[in-house]
């Protein structure tokens, strides 16, 4: 284990990134979610064919490859933005962090287009058409029937996409961002002990994704108490 | 003229020559329709007639194409402050019952009083325990929805709308979803507001409730309102005869 010594609070940090990467890409997959799922269930053809074509591009390639597209992708970009105002400019880099978050963010909201869709649709019109009865206003009818019936349907699902963020902040490694798994490869170069420093990553991706896992699970126990007969 | 004459003279609900249409379908036709205060109307006629559409133009769940709809002196149009003003005065009770699964039974009966009537919690709470007494099942109020039998959560849907305090219930074929054990108690509960002076418009193909409560059976067929009568009028003496052929297979089951 002495191996181990020096290499702690590394590893610390680079669980903090993780952290990070996570709060921010989650924030952003749900919109990127809602964006999308709004676009599918809208009447214009065009946000459709558009909303149709992000889930089938980004659900269909390698998460990998979306990485390192975009983070590539975007520095020509800005590199040749910058050039056009100083042509000294040689290269933009663009920070892994954003890169990254923003990459596995839409990856991961391409599902989750799929998951708010089908909550949408998963509502029982009769709840809805009881509170437009009752006079309930639009307004009054989604924030009140809607979105409590939603997120109940979606819960489960939504919990996957989570656990596909956390394990996918591993993969922005390949681009630079210091996370554990980048700390393991340094760690591995000074000590050679390969099979040890891959242990700790597991450990810490295990222990985020526990947390996960015991959070959605308490929040769907919540929820379904008026779903599943307690008598 | 002054107002109590007003409301004695003139029909809660008033349709004249409505036509509605579901793309090139006609599924209302020429509808011509009075309802007076106190009024108890039941509608019959086979699957796909046209019953729910009508009942639901009512309370612009659906939107008539052409013709008028007024209800206790609104009429229907896309004022969204007239649509509100008529669902105030507009209770409903579906088939498949429809509360609000992620809420306990006193709180189905709360919400819209709370948002739509604007009553503070505590009263709103105190009408839905006083509704939930009159359909007798006040023990039930903390449960959920799926706890209840049907014939409680039907029991319950009247309840709410009642919380409204309306001047009308709509309701479209209230027992069909039933277990044939459970029809009883929803009937009970809608024959006692009917002696309690309620204005209903009934789908239900209930002969025997038809019968002991309605003041007019009206029959429907094809999107048309084909015959209506006084009970005892319609059922041993029907004219038409499409009522008749509907009448027997009806009471041959
Ligand atoms: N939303 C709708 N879109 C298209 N057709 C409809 C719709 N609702 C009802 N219809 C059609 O209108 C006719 C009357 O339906 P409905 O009023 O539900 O009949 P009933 O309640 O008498 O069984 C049926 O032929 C039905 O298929
Ligand atoms: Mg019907």
């Amino acid at each position: 284990m002495e191996v181990l010594t020096g290499w702690w609070d590394d590893y610390f940090w680079g669980a903090v990134i993780v952290a990070k990467v996570f709060i921010a890409s989650l924030s952003l997959m749900i919109l990127f979610g809602l964006i999308g799922a709004g676009a599918k269930l809208s009447n214009s053809r065009v946000a459709q064919k558009i909303a149709g074509a992000y889930t089938v591009i980004f659900r269909g390639t390698p998460e990998i490859l979306v990485i390192l597209l975009l983070y590539f992708g975007s520095a020509i970009l800005l590199t040749s933005i910058a050039q056009i105002f100083n042509p000294e400019i040689k290269f933009v880099d663009v920070p892994p962090f954003w890169a990254g978050t923003i990459a596995i963010s839409i990856i991961v909201g391409s599902y989750a287009t799929e998951t708010f869709r089908g909550a949408f649709l998963g509502v029982n019109p009769g709840s809805i058409e009881a509170a437009r009865a009752l006079g309930m206003s639009t307004l009054q009818t989604f924030i009140y029937i809607r979105i409590p019936e939603m997120w109940r349907i979606a819960l489960p699902p939504f919990g996957n996409h989570m656990l596909s963020l956390i394990k996918d902040t591993a993969l922005i490694s390949i681009i630079g961002l210091n996370e554990t798994l980048f700390v393991a490869k340094q760690a591995i170069t000074v000590t050679g002990k390969p099979f040890t420093m891959y242990i700790v990553v597991g450990a810490i991706y295990l222990g985020f994704s526990s947390v996960i896992t015991l959070a959605v699970m308490a929040i769907e126990k919540f929820g379904n108490r008026t779903t599943i007969d307690a008598k | 003229m002054d107002s109590m004459t007003d409301t004695e003279t003139r029909p809660l609900i008033k349709m004249i020559k409505v036509n509605k249409f579901f793309g090139p379908f006609q599924a209302l036709k020429n509808i011509d329709l009075e309802v007076y205060k106190g009024e108890k109307i039941v509608i019959c006629g086979p699957s796909g007639s046209g019953k729910s559409t009508l009942i639901r133009c009512i309370n612009r769940l659906e939107e008539h194409n052409d013709g008028n709809i007024i209800i206790d002196g609104i009429e229907l149009t896309d004022k969204v402050e007239d649509i509100d003003a008529v669902r105030r005065e507009v209770g409903m009770v579906f088939q498949s019952f429809n509360l609000f699964p992620h809420m306990t039974i006193a709180k189905n009966l709360m919400i819209a009083q709370q948002l739509v009537r604007k009553t503070p919690k505590a009263k709103a709470r105190e009408i839905a325990m006083l509704y939930l007494e009159r359909v007798k099942i006040p023990e039930q109020a903390d449960k959920y929805p799926i706890q209840l039998s049907g014939g409680q959560q039907q029991r319950v849907a009247i309840a709410r709308a009642l919380c409204m305090r309306p001047e009308i219930i709509l309701f479209d074929e209230p027992t069909s979803a039933l277990d044939p054990e459970m029809i009883n108690e929803v009937l009970d509960v809608m024959i006692d507001l009917a002696r309690d002076g309620m204005t209903m418009v009934c789908v239900t193909h209930e002969m025997g409730f038809a019968r002991s409560v309605a003041d007019r059976v009206i029959f429907m067929d094809a999107g048309e309102i084909v015959e209506q009568a006084e009970p005892a009028e319609f059922f041993d003496n029907p004219e038409n005869e499409r009522t008749k052929v509907f009448l027997n297979q009806i009471l041959s089951h």
